[in-house]
């Protein structure tokens, strides 16, 4: 469960990227975050992925403290997530394999386990016949659905989100998102920061609203 | 364990490999520095060496009065002979000194044949052990028989071998100086390659923080690419210096004359040979260390 309590976060004074945010997203959820460019979407991301520190508040995954984890520390709870960003964030000199081994290379799983989970992980994406392709050569689709994979090739209890869909076309977008809805019947919990109205509104069971860093309005149709 | 081992060995491999020009570069750099410092200290060395072999011969020739009694040499003889640094003592007649010029200098044998005398005074060579010799004992008894009457003049070698002595550690000093400067050249320019290396993979540094890297997982690779780029460079300054060993005797060597025993290089031994290695892995190591921690906050 991810509990965020009165969460404030300021870049710049005089103004507030995110504002008294309080919010509570259960185990297995669903979940958009929607608001206009500049309304926080972003911010509350990266605040619950510990890559920012809030100017004030608190946040409990699973009960514990994220904001009093050591720096030195981070990674206990970046292995418990995984994350996607708009611009896919690749290795393009690493092969398909290598960028979605790459979690699990950082935790020493085997060279045969990574080999069957990559290809498992790869497989579920559609994407295991270019394991071995440069992420150069794939379409834009592709690329995200390599990120997609490298999320969550680790099995993560939370998937991040952030605009995964914003550089693809509406078809490519729908299999996306259709990709992170089946993760999420697996059992993760889902985050998705998108302005995408469509997409929202044909897959979000719950929806945030945002507007200048405030929570603006909630939505819940699951 | 063995998976990450292989796992970062094969990383550092392809790391290399991905900016090899940049790492060609530092590895040729390092190699320039140690090979400076191999050949000062080859250098050094051989003039060590030569100082040694010049200790361990050592010998001190005491000239008598020409026509000294037989009792009055004895008696000198047997004055030179008492101190325990001595090892033997050898008289020498004129007639066995006018032999040795003759057999030490052929070519001036017309001289020696227009003498109508013998111009070479009677000599007792007294030899000193390898453990005293050039000690202050050995010099302060010389100098007292300098004064003793009976002894015109004394010959003792050892000048030539705190000479010797003294241009090995010239030549040891000039190497670590200036191997010390290249060194530090290196040291840099490892430290800017790999701070280059850091900045060209910065998006992949945030790819392995993002997916739980730890800040060892993350660093390790750059510190084995440093260690390789100076062991590289330092085994490649090994080979060149065993190749300027050979060769230097063969294009230099005649025309340097008198001075080619001087400046003989001598193989380095194993214990310089791995330090030299372990130099080249430390500057390495240091350089991509220092680097890292500086430009890679994780």
């Amino acid at each position: 469960m991810i509990e965020l309590f009165h969460i404030w976060k300021q870049y710049q004074k005089p103004y507030w990227a995110l504002s008294d945010v309080t919010l509570q997203i259960d185990d297995g959820d669903f979940y958009f975050i929607t608001g206009p460019s500049g309304s926080g979407k972003t911010t509350l991301l990266r605040t619950i992925f510990r890559e920012i520190l809030p100017t004030e508040g608190q946040i409990l995954i699973n009960g514990i403290n994220i904001l009093k984890i050591h720096d030195n520390r981070i990674y206990t709870l970046r292995r418990t997530m995984g994350i996607v960003f708009q611009d896919f964030r690749l290795m393009f000199h690493r092969t398909v394999f290598d960028n979605v081994a790459v979690p699990l290379q950082v935790v020493g799983v085997g060279r045969k386990e990574i080999r069957r989970r990559v290809f498992n992980t790869l497989q579920k994406v559609n994407l295991h016949q270019k394991m071995w392709e440069l992420p150069a050569h794939l379409s834009y689709g592709e690329q995200q659905r390599v990120a997609i994979a490298r999320a969550v090739v680790n099995n993560p209890e939370i998937i991040l989100a952030d605009e995964p869909t914003g550089n693809l076309d509406p078809e490519l977008a729908f299999e996306i998102v259709t990709l992170f809805k089946e993760f999420n019947k697996q059992g993760a919990t889902v985050i998705i920061g998108s302005h995408d109205r469509e997409l929202i509104r044909h897959f979000g069971d719950n929806i945030l609203f945002l507007q200048k860093g405030k929570i603006v309005g909630k939505e819940a149709h699951g | 364990m063995i998976e990450k081992v292989k796992f970062f060995l094969r990383l550092t491999g392809n790391n290399l490999w991905q900016f090899r020009t940049r790492n060609l570069f530092s590895v040729t750099i390092i190699c320039l520095s140690f090979l400076t410092v191999g050949i000062f200290m080859s250098l050094s060395n051989n003039l060590r060496d030569t100082a040694r072999e010049l200790s361990s011969n050592m010998s001190v020739a005491f000239y008598l009065e020409p026509g000294l009694s037989p009792a009055a040499s004895d008696a000198i003889r047997q004055e030179i002979s008492k101190p325990a640094f001595v090892e033997s003592v050898k008289s020498v007649t004129p007639a066995e000194a006018l032999e040795r010029f003759r057999t030490s200098f052929p070519e001036l044998a017309d001289i020696v044949a227009g003498l109508k005398g013998n111009p070479f005074p009677p000599s007792l060579e007294l030899r000193v052990n390898a453990k005293a010799s050039a000690s202050k004992e050995v010099v302060a008894f010389v100098e007292g028989m300098k004064k003793r009457p009976g002894v015109t003049d004394v010959l003792f070698n050892q000048d030539w071998v705190e000479k010797m002595q003294g241009f090995s550690r010239l030549a040891g000093a000039i190497g670590a100086f200036l191997g010390g400067i290249l060194i530090l050249t290196s040291f840099f320019i490892i430290s800017n390659v790999v701070k280059l290396n850091v900045f060209a993979r910065k998006n992949e540094i945030e790819i392995l923080r993002m997916v739980g890297g730890t800040n060892l997982f993350i660093r390790i690779p750059f510190w084995l690419e440093g260690i390789t780029l100076g062991l590289l460079g330092s085994l490649l300054s090994l080979g060149l210096l065993f190749i300027v060993i050979r060769l230097f005797p063969v294009y230099l060597g005649a025309s340097l004359g008198a001075l080619q025993e001087l400046l003989r290089f001598r193989y380095p031994d194993l214990t310089q040979a791995i330090a030299l290695l372990c130099g080249g892995a430390a500057t390495g190591f240091i350089g991509s260390a220092t680097s890292v921690s500086k430009f890679l906050k994780v």
